[in-house]
């Protein structure tokens, strides 16, 4: 345990000894404050309750364009210098590694989320904010970037160097956020198999599920889906960590 | 070798640290080491010869539990590396090949990090680490950022992770690889002081290196391992041709048909140093032909200046026995052969003995 802690303290401090940290959550905070300005205006002129709905899925979005960043590093770079030989011959198994790094990212996807907070007092001070929902809604935020922070970390740990992995996941990333942007072209009732393909672009895609969290619904369906990929990604990511053994 | 005065541990009645029988390890398509069999007792300081690509660095990586053997045992302390690989790891201090180090962090920071990675007590991590610092002569460097020491200091860093917490075994891998001669001694002497308490492996091309520093001699070859003894058995046993050189002053008109003439003598050679001749002689059998020569001499009354056998270095007796069917012995190659090449990315040395 120890172990991990030492792990995690390591690679968070190896995002903020780069100026990455302090560009990523600058450029995020202004998207993301943009986003929210013209989504609070939206609401007040049609007259809707406000609510962090819509600014959360402008999270996802954003984070998930952010996830390579964050994640292409991990493993990639560590194969490419060589540190991966002192850490594996070092008390430390492959779980604990490859954990320790989900996990630090993780926190640094906290970090970058905990200045959102405020959107959401903003909200709570001038209109009325659905406590329950912002909260479930944060929870759907945290666990899509889970499932794509484990994919990043998965792809980073097969590439060879960091750049491949950050392309590669970018890749990946933006085609899971437009699967479901594309389901509309098929038409319901068109035919029953098409009809299924749908259902399975929409529950593939990654920006659906946090709206169905934020309106403070914690459906089991999505929370299958997120965490699978998220558990599905770090097993695969130990088993290629593992790879070295067997090659 | 006498049991040291090293701190009791719980392994204390393993004398035996390495014990590795019947180790092959195959790459796809690669045969990287071929049953190497070996034995590293207590505090012996073994020097791991071969030309590049001859399977040293897999061996270690074997020992060190980086991935495990195709067949074969490898203990290490008395533990399998295979199911006791966690106890394993935490007896041995190894530096890589190319000494990979975080860059971006500071060297006190780095060093924390790792003795921390490696479950030194809590209490007693800053001073591990210290003394660490203090014997890799670091101490003037620990807040500087690794980035930004030259190649020297970065080999200490990685020799001061290699000695954290007192490990039983360190395991070296070209440790002192594009250094300049004065930080190549300090390494050496570090390496010497380490010895007397721990078991050391060290892998170099600097064979005067480990004739200096190392207790015995592992010489392997594409994946064999053609030589294990000490330094001076090594050279004995595969360059004591009996070659004796004679030097005698004068002109040394006819010397050379006199030796010719003796009884068991296969072969001289005369070379004209001016005032001085030297000679040397080989001997047909193995013959010791030293007294006969001094007893010829005297009869003569040649002016001796000196006789003995030839001396010949550990490189010679490395280039003796890793020299391939093609090249004739004795003949010292400048570009070590790599027979079979390994899949690991090796960086080019000019480091030879």
């Amino acid at each position: 345990m120890r172990n991990i802690i030492a792990l995690i303290r390591r690679e968070l401090g190896a995002y903020f000894i780069s100026p990455m940290a302090y560009i990523i959550l600058t450029a995020l905070l202004a998207v993301s404050g943009f986003l929210f300005y013209f989504s609070m205006l939206r609401y007040s002129q049609q007259r809707l309750p406000a609510s962090m709905t819509e600014v959360q899925q402008y999270l996802v979005f954003l984070m998930t364009l952010i996830s390579p960043l964050i994640t292409m590093r991990l493993i990639a770079e560590e194969k490419n210098r060589g540190t991966i030989e002192t850490m594996m011959t070092a008390p430390v198994s492959e779980w604990q590694f490859v954990f320790a790094k989900f996990a630090a990212s993780m926190l640094f996807v906290c970090y970058l989320l905990l200045p959102t907070v405020f959107y959401a007092a903003f909200v709570a001070a001038y209109g009325t904010l659905d406590v329950k929902g912002m909260l479930t809604g944060y929870l759907g935020v945290f666990l899509t970037l889970g499932a794509v922070i484990s994919i990043g970390l998965l792809i980073s740990s097969m590439a060879s160097n960091q750049i491949t992995a950050g392309v590669v996941t970018l890749i990946v990333a933006c085609t899971l956020m437009m699967i479901s942007a594309f389901s509309p072209i098929l038409r319901p009732g068109a035919s029953q198999f098409l009809g299924m393909v749908k259902d399975v672009m929409n529950y593939v895609g990654i920006l659906n599920h946090v709206e169905e969290f934020s309106k403070g619904v914690i459906d089991t369906r999505p929370l299958v889906y997120l965490l699978s990929v998220m558990f599905g990604g770090l097993f695969l990511t130990v088993r290629v960590v593992e790879s070295r053994r067997w090659r | 070798m006498d049991p040291r005065t090293a701190p009791v541990l719980p392994q204390e009645k393993v004398r035996r640290m390495i014990d590795v029988r019947d180790l092959t390890k195959v790459y796809p398509g690669v045969l990287a080491v071929d049953r190497i069999s070996f034995r590293v007792e207590k505090g012996e300081v073994i020097g791991f010869l071969g030309p590049n690509g001859a399977g040293k660095s897999t061996t270690m990586r074997i020992l060190t539990c980086l991935f495990p053997p195709t067949t074969g045992t490898v203990s290490v302390g008395g533990f399998d590396v295979l199911r006791d690989s966690m106890k394993v790891r935490r007896m041995i201090g190894y530096l890589p090949e190319n000494n990979p180090l975080y860059t971006e962090m500071r060297v006190e920071e780095y060093l924390l990090f790792r003795a921390q990675i490696k479950q030194a007590p809590r209490a007693d991590r800053t001073r591990i680490v210290g003394s660490a610092m203090e014997k890799c002569g670091l101490a003037e460097r620990r807040t500087t950022i690794i980035d930004q020491l030259s190649k020297g200091f970065r080999q200490r860093v990685g020799m001061a992770d290699a000695i954290l917490n007192e490990p039983e075994i360190i395991i070296l891998d070209e440790p002192t690889i594009g250094l300049d001669p004065n930080q190549v001694r300090t390494v050496r002497e570090l390496i010497r002081e380490l010895g007397q308490r721990r078991t050391v492996i060290l892998s170099t091309h600097i064979l005067s290196e480990v004739e200096r520093t190392c207790g015995r001699v592992l010489i392997i070859n594409r994946g064999r391992l053609v030589a294990d003894g000490t330094p001076s058995q090594i050279i004995n046993k595969f360059t004591l041709t009996g070659r004796v050189r004679l030097e005698l002053r004068g002109t040394g008109e006819g010397v050379k048909e006199i030796i010719e003439r003796l009884p068991n003598v296969k072969r001289v050679a005369w070379m004209n140093k001016g005032e001085l001749q030297d000679y040397l002689v080989e001997p047909a059998n193995a013959a010791d032909l030293r007294s006969e020569l001094f007893k010829c001499a005297a009869q003569h009354s040649w002016d001796l200046v000196e006789l003995g056998h030839e001396r010949v270095s550990l490189e010679d007796a490395f280039v003796e026995v890793t020299a391939g069917p093609g090249s004739s012995s004795g003949v010292r190659r400048d570009t070590p052969r790599v027979e079979h090449p390994e899949p690991v990315k090796v960086p080019e040395t000019g480091g030879k003995g």
